[in-house]
C-alpha cells in the first residue's frame, strides 16, 4: 500500500455508485472516527442504505475507495470484512435457534467450540436472551427477533458497526427503550457505528454526528447541534426539525425561513393568521395557522392563549436565510 | 264478442290442438330406431360410406358409429368400462377374436342365433368361422379376416422357404451375401402379437397350446420348448436383430418397408403398406403361410374383426339387422376393393374383380385353411399374459427356453385351475 | 360453526377417498371375475393369500418402488439444479422458465410414443447417431435392464419441470438478504447452498417428493405405452398389474386387491417419510 498514514476507524473517499444510468451515490467523502455513531439520514431512495451496503460489501462502488482502520477494503468480499450488520428485516436465519444464529459465523470462521460459546452465552446474557437461546425466531417477539440481530452483529467483535433502520419495524415504545441501550452497547467502543435511519428524532437522539443525504448526495455532515442551527441548506433546514420550518416567499434571489418554535404573537407587523388546528402537545402546543404565505406552523406554550385571529412574528436573528437558485444558506443572520 | 263468433273461435282452437297432437303421434311414429355400435377408429372411418348408404335405406333405424381408439385393447377396455357401469351406451361391438368368450362368459352378448338363424355363418370362408361360437352358442359375425402371414422378398429368393431350418439358411444366406441386413422379423415386444406368432411356431413344431379338452396348457411338452428355442435361435444368430424384444407390427413392417429385412411375419394389411409409393420393397413382395417341420403343420393365427350384439341393447332385432346388412357380401366387397379388407365369404375370394385388385387374394385364402385358433376361453387374456412374459424373458435372454415353457405350464395350469376349469367344456369349434 | 364450513370439504374428501377404498376394501375380500358371472362371492382372505404368496406382485412392487425411488431422486437433483438456474437472473431467462414447463404439459401419452420413437432400435434418431458414429445400434427397449432405465429417463423428463417449479416457488421465499448476511457471516455461496438453500427448501423438496411419490408409484400409462410391462416383465408396475388384473382378466375381486396393496405401500411410505421429516425437524433446531 502508499505510504501515507489514514486514520484509524472508517474512510470513504469519492465513493460512486451507478446502476445502470442512474446515479445512485454521487461522489461521498466521509470519515467515521473509531467509536463514533454517525447517523445517515433522508429520504427513502436517498442513497443512504447504498452507502452501507458499499461498506460491507453488498454492492461494489463505480468510483472511490473504502478505507478500514487504514487498509483499503474496497476490493475485499464481505466475507473477509468482518462487519457486524443488523439489517432492517433483520434477516434472521429462520431454520436455526437463537444460539446458532449467533454462532453460524464464528463457526465458518473456524473458532474454537468453548470460545464460541463463552461469547454467545455473555452477549445472550448482555441482551437479556438467555431464556430464548434454543427458540427459533418465529417464536420470538419483535424486540427479541431485534435483539438477537443485534446479538448477532455484537458477539463476532467486528471492527465496525452497521446498522440498516434496525428499528423501523418496532413500536414507537420500545423503539425509545432500544435507542438507549444500542447507544451504550456499540457506541464508545473501539468501532465505527454507521447507523441508517429516516427517523431524524432517532438520529439525534444516537449519533455523534449525522450525515444528511438526498438524491445520493451528501447534503452536510455535522453534529445535531450544527445541524438544527446552521443547516447547509434549504434541503437540511426543512428535513432536520420538527415540525417542519416555515418558508417565505423568495425576494430579491433569497428565501427566509424561519422555525415553528421561534414564531410569537406580535400586537403590530408580522403576518396576519388565522388558527386551522389546535394540536396540544403537554407542556407546548402545535398550531396550525393559514398566512398570507399558505400553511404555516407555529410552537409555542400550551398555556398561551391564542385567539381564532392572531398576528405572528419572530425575531430576525431568528432567520434563516437561503440562495434562492441553489438552496444554499446565505450569512448567519440577516441584514435586511 | 258475440256467441257465435266465440264458439268459431273455440271450433278453430280444437281444431288447431288436434292438429299439433296429431303431427306429434304421427312424428313419434316415424322416429326411428337407433342402433349404435362402437369400431375402432379405422373402421369407423372405414365403414363411414356404408353406414351412410345404410342409413337412407333403411329409414325406421338409425345407425350410428361411435369411432373408438385406434389401439384394440384401448376398444376393449372403453367397451368394458361401459359395460361394467350396466348402461352401455352401445347395442353392437366390432370385437377382436380373443374377447368373445370373456365377454359372452360376463354375460354382456347376446346369441345371435335365435335373430339371425343357426345358418348364418354358411358363407364364412372354414378359418374365419371359428372363434365365434362359444358355450353352444354364436356370439359373433366376422367382417373382416386376419391371419398371420410369412413375407418374403421376391427379387432375393426364388420360392419362400417352407421348413423353419430353410428359413434360417435362406436368411443366414441372404444376410452373409450383405443383401440385407437381418433375415427375419417378426412381433416380439410383451404383448398379445407375440401369443400371435408363437401360437404359428407352436403348430410348426407339433406342439399345442392348450389340450383339446380345453383343461390343461402343454407348453412345456417338446413341441412348445423347441417352438420357443428356435425364436430364441434366431436372435442368437443374427437372424433377427436383438431389437425385436420391442417389435409390435409397426417396427416390423418398418424395418421390411426399408429394405433391411428378408422375410417377416405380419399381417394381410402390411401388404397394402408395402405397396405404396415410399416403400423399397413395392412390387418385391410375395406372401406365403407359416413354415413347419414335418412333425408340425404350417398355421396362421386367426385375428378377424366381428360384430357382437350387446345383451343390454333395448332393440335387438334392429341391431341384428344391422350386423346382417353389415357384413354383407356387398359390404365386404366394397370394404375389400376400397381398402383391401380380407374378406370373411368365401364367395368373394373368387371373385374376379377383388383378385384383379388384390393379387395376393388366393394365398389369403389358401392362409385361412390354416387358421389356428388361440384358447377359446373366457381365461385367455390371463393365459396369453403367462405366455407373453415368459416369451419375452426367452426372447431377452432372461430364461432359457424349458424352463420359461414349464413355467408358463405351470402358471396357466394354476389359473385353470383356481378357476374350477378343467371339468367346464372349453367348446372346440366344429 | 367451524365444523359446519369444513363440513363439505370433508363430505368431498370422504366421497373421494374414502367411498372408493372402502369398496376396494370390500371386494378384496369377495371373488368377483368371469368365473362368478361378475358377481361378488365371499372368499373369506384367499384374495389376500393369494396377495402374499403373488410372485409377481412382489416382483411388482420392487420395480415400482425401484422406478419411484430413482426417477424421484433424479427428479428432486435435477429439479434442484434447475431450478437454482432459473432462480438465477441471466438473459432469456423467462424464455427458458416457459419452455423447460412444455414437457410437464405434454400429454404422458404422446410423450411415450415419442421416447418409444427416439430409442427405436434401429431407426430412432439416437441409434442414427450412433450408426453414425460407426457403432452398431444399441437395443435400449429390447433389454430389461436398459429398458427400466428408459422408463426412469422418461418419467425424469417429463416431471422434472413440476419438482423444478415447486422448488423454483421455495427459492423465491427465502430473502435475499438472508445471503447477505451469510455472506457477512463469513460464509461462501457453496456453503449458503448446503447451510441456507437446502434447509429452507427443505419443505418444498418435502412436498415435491410427496407428490411425485405418489404419482410415481402409481405410473401407468407411461409403462402401459412405452413397454407394456416388458420385455419380460420387467418395467411392469402395480397399476398395470392391477389394471390388467380388472381390465384384461376381468378379476375384479383380485385386481382390488392389488390395488389395496399397492396404497398399503404409498400409505406406509408417506407416515414413514412424514415421521422422518419430523425427526429431521426435531434435530435440528
Amino acid at each position: 500500500m502508499s505510504g501515507d498514514q489514514r486514520p484509524q476507524g472508517l474512510v470513504l473517499e469519492g465513493l460512486e455508485r451507478r446502476v445502470g444510468n442512474n446515479l445512485v451515490l454521487d461522489n461521498l467523502n466521509l470519515g467515521v472516527a473509531p467509536g463514533e455513531c454517525l447517523a445517515l439520514l433522508g429520504p427513502s431512495g436517498c442513497g443512504k442504505t447504498t452507502i452501507l451496503r458499499l461498506i460491507a460489501g453488498l454492492d461494489r462502488p463505480s468510483a472511490g475507495s473504502i478505507h478500514l482502520d487504514g487498509v483499503d477494503i474496497t476490493e475485499q468480499p464481505p466475507s473477509r470484512r468482518e462487519v457486524g450488520m443488523v439489517f432492517q428485516s433483520y434477516a434472521l436465519y429462520p431454520h436455526l435457534s437463537v444460539e446458532r444464529n449467533l454462532s453460524l459465523g464464528m463457526e465458518l470462521r473456524g473458532l474454537p467450540r468453548d470460545r464460541v460459546q463463552q461469547q454467545i452465552s455473555s452477549v445472550l446474557e448482555l441482551l437479556q436472551l438467555t431464556a430464548q437461546r434454543r427458540r427459533r425466531p418465529a417464536e420470538l417477539s419483535g424486540g427479541q427477533r431485534q435483539r438477537v440481530a443485534l446479538a448477532r452483529a455484537l458477539v463476532r467483535q467486528p471492527r465496525i458497526y452497521l446498522l440498516d433502520e434496525p428499528m423501523s419495524n418496532l413500536d414507537a415504545q420500545l423503539r425509545e427503550d432500544l435507542r438507549a441501550e444500542l447507544r451504550l452497547l456499540l457506541c464508545g467502543g473501539p468501532q465505527p457505528v454507521v447507523y441508517v435511519t429516516h427517523d431524524q428524532q432517532e438520529a439525534m437522539g444516537l449519533a455523534d454526528r449525522i450525515a444528511v443525504l438526498h438524491e445520493g448526495r451528501l447534503q452536510q455532515i455535522g453534529t445535531p447541534r450544527q445541524l438544527y442551527q446552521e443547516p447547509a441548506n434549504l434541503f437540511v433546514a426543512g428535513f432536520i426539525g420538527r415540525p417542519r420550518i416555515n418558508v417565505l416567499p423568495a425576494e430579491a434571489g433569497r428565501i427566509r425561513a424561519i422555525r415553528p418554535e421561534h414564531l410569537e404573537l406580535v400586537e403590530e407587523g408580522g403576518l396576519e393568521a388565522r388558527v386551522l388546528v389546535r394540536e396540544w402537545q403537554g407542556a407546548s402546543q402545535l398550531l396550525q395557522l393559514d398566512t398570507p404565505h399558505g400553511r404555516w406552523r407555529m410552537v409555542c406554550p400550551a398555556r398561551l392563549e391564542v385567539a381564532e385571529s392572531a398576528r405572528v412574528g419572530w425575531l430576525p436573528k431568528r432567520e434563516l436565510c437561503f440562495e434562492a437558485g441553489s438552496g444554499r444558506r446565505l450569512a448567519w443572520r440577516n441584514t435586511a | 264478442m258475440g256467441l257465435r263468433s266465440t264458439l268459431r273461435y273455440a271450433v278453430l282452437a280444437l281444431l288447431l290442438v288436434g292438429l299439433i297432437a296429431g303431427g306429434a303421434l304421427w312424428a313419434q311414429r316415424r322416429q326411428p330406431v337407433i342402433v349404435t355400435a362402437l369400431m375402432p377408429a379405422p373402421f369407423a372411418q372405414a365403414t363411414e360410406p356404408i353406414v351412410a348408404t345404410f342409413n337412407r335405406t333403411h329409414p325406421d333405424i338409425e345407425l350410428r358409429v361411435n369411432r373408438g381408439p385406434f389401439e384394440t385393447e384401448s376398444i376393449s377396455d372403453l367397451a368394458i368400462s361401459s359395460l361394467l357401469l350396466g348402461d352401455s351406451p352401445y347395442d353392437l361391438l366390432l370385437m377382436d377374436v380373443t374377447w368373445t368368450p370373456k365377454y359372452a362368459a360376463a354375460g354382456w352378448l347376446a346369441p345371435l342365433e335365435p335373430l339371425l338363424g343357426e345358418d348364418a355363418l354358411a358363407g364364412v370362408v372354414p378359418g374365419a368361422q371359428e372363434g365365434n361360437r362359444f358355450d353352444g352358442h354364436l356370439w359373433r359375425i366376422p367382417l373382416v379376416a386376419d391371419m398371420g402371414l410369412l413375407y418374403w422378398r421376391t427379387d432375393l429368393m426364388a420360392a419362400p422357404p417352407r421348413t423353419p431350418d430353410e428359413l434360417m439358411a435362406t436368411a443366414s444366406r441372404l444376410q452373409r451375401s450383405g443383401r440385407v441386413r437381418w433375415g427375419y422379423v417378426w412381433q416380439g415386444r410383451q404383448y398379445e402379437g407375440l401369443s400371435c406368432v408363437f401360437l404359428e411356431v407352436l403348430r410348426a413344431f407339433g406342439g399345442q397350446w392348450l389340450t383339446d379338452s380345453g383343461d390343461r396348457v402343454e407348453l412345456g411338452n417338446p413341441g412348445g420348448v423347441a417352438a420357443a428355442s428356435w425364436l430364441r435361435q434366431l436372435i442368437d444368430r443374427g437372424i433377427t436383430p436383438r431389437a425385436v424384444a420391442n417389435f409390435a407390427e409397426p417396427e416390423a413392417l418398418q424395418s421390411f418397408e426399408a429394405g433391411d429385412v428378408a422375410l417377416m411375419r405380419n399381417w394381410p394389411y402390411a401388404w397394402a403398406e408395402l405397396q405404396k409409393p415410399g416403400s423399397k420393397v413395392r412390387g418385391k413382395v410375395g406372401v406365403t403361410t407359416m413354415v413347419a417341420t414335418s412333425e408340425g403343420a404350417t398355421a396362421a393365427t386367426q385375428g378377424s374383426w366381428g360384430f357382437s350384439l350387446v345383451s343390454q341393447s333395448p332393440h335387438p332385432r334392429e341391431a341384428a339387422l344391422v350386423i346382417a346388412a353389415l357384413t354383407s357380401p356387398e359390404v365386404q366387397k366394397d370394404l375389400a376393393r376400397r381398402l383391401g379388407y380380407t374378406p370373411t365369404l368365401s364367395a368373394l375370394f373368387e371373385d374376379p374383380e377383388l383378385v384383379a385388385a388384390n393379387p395376393v387374394l388366393p394365398e389369403l385364402r389358401r392362409a385361412l385353411d390354416h387358421t389356428v385358433l388361440r384358447p377359446l376361453s373366457p381365461l385367455y387374456a390371463q393365459l396369453s399374459d403367462i405366455l407373453q412374459r415368459q416369451l419375452s424373458e426367452v426372447i431377452t435372454g432372461e430364461r432359457q427356453a424349458p424352463a420359461a415353457m414349464e413355467r408358463a405350464q405351470r402358471l396357466s395350469n394354476q389359473v385353470l385351475r383356481a378357476s374350477g376349469v378343467g371339468t367346464s367344456a372349453v367348446e372346440a369349434t366344429p | 360453526m367451524n365444523l359446519l364450513l369444513t363440513l363439505p370439504a370433508l363430505l368431498l374428501l370422504a366421497l373421494v377417498f374414502a367411498v372408493p377404498l372402502l369398496r376396494y376394501g370390500w371386494l378384496s375380500f369377495h371373488a368377483d371375475s368371469v368365473i362368478t358371472g361378475l358377481q361378488p362371492v365371499p372368499n373369506g382372505g384367499a384374495n389376500w393369500l393369494r396377495l402374499i404368496e403373488d410372485e409377481r406382485f412382489w416382483q411388482n412392487t420392487v420395480q415400482t418402488l425401484r422406478f419411484a425411488g430413482l426417477s424421484v431422486a433424479l427428479e428432486l437433483l435435477l429439479g434442484l439444479a434447475l431450478a437454482l438456474l432459473l432462480h438465477q437472473r441471466w438473459r432469456g431467462r423467462t424464455a427458458v422458465r416457459t419452455i423447460t414447463l412444455l414437457p410437464w404439459a405434454l400429454p404422458t401419452a404422446v410423450m411415450a410414443l415419442g421416447w418409444r420413437w427416439i430409442f427405436n432400435d434401429p431407426y430412432g434418431p439416437i441409434n442414427a447417431l450412433v450408426q453414425a458414429l460407426g457403432q452398431p445400434a444399441l437395443p435400449f427397449l429390447s433389454s430389461p435392464a436398459s429398458t427400466w432405465f428408459v422408463v426412469v429417463l422418461a418419467d425424469v423428463w417429463k416431471t422434472t419441470p413440476f419438482v423444478a417449479l415447486l422448488l423454483l416457488a421455495g427459492l423465491q421465499t427465502i430473502p435475499s438478504d438472508l445471503y447477505e448476511a451469510f455472506a457477512l457471516d463469513g460464509g461462501s455461496p457453496w456453503q449458503a447452498l448446503r447451510r441456507i438453500t437446502l434447509p429452507l427448501l427443505l419443505p418444498y423438496a418435502f412436498l415435491a417428493v410427496l407428490f411425485r411419490l405418489a404419482q410415481a408409484l402409481g405410473v401407468f400409462d407411461l409403462v402401459q405405452i412405452l413397454t407394456g410391462g416388458g420385455p419380460a416383465g420387467s418395467t411392469e408396475t402395480l397399476a398395470l398389474y392391477s389394471y390388467l388384473t380388472a381390465m384384461r382378466f376381468l378379476d375384479f375381486g383380485y385386481s382390488a386387491t392389488v390395488m389395496l396393496g399397492m396404497f398399503l405401500l404409498l400409505l406406509g411410505l408417506t407416515t414413514a417419510l412424514l415421521l422422518g421429516r419430523r425427526w429431521l425437524a426435531g434435530g435440528r433446531a
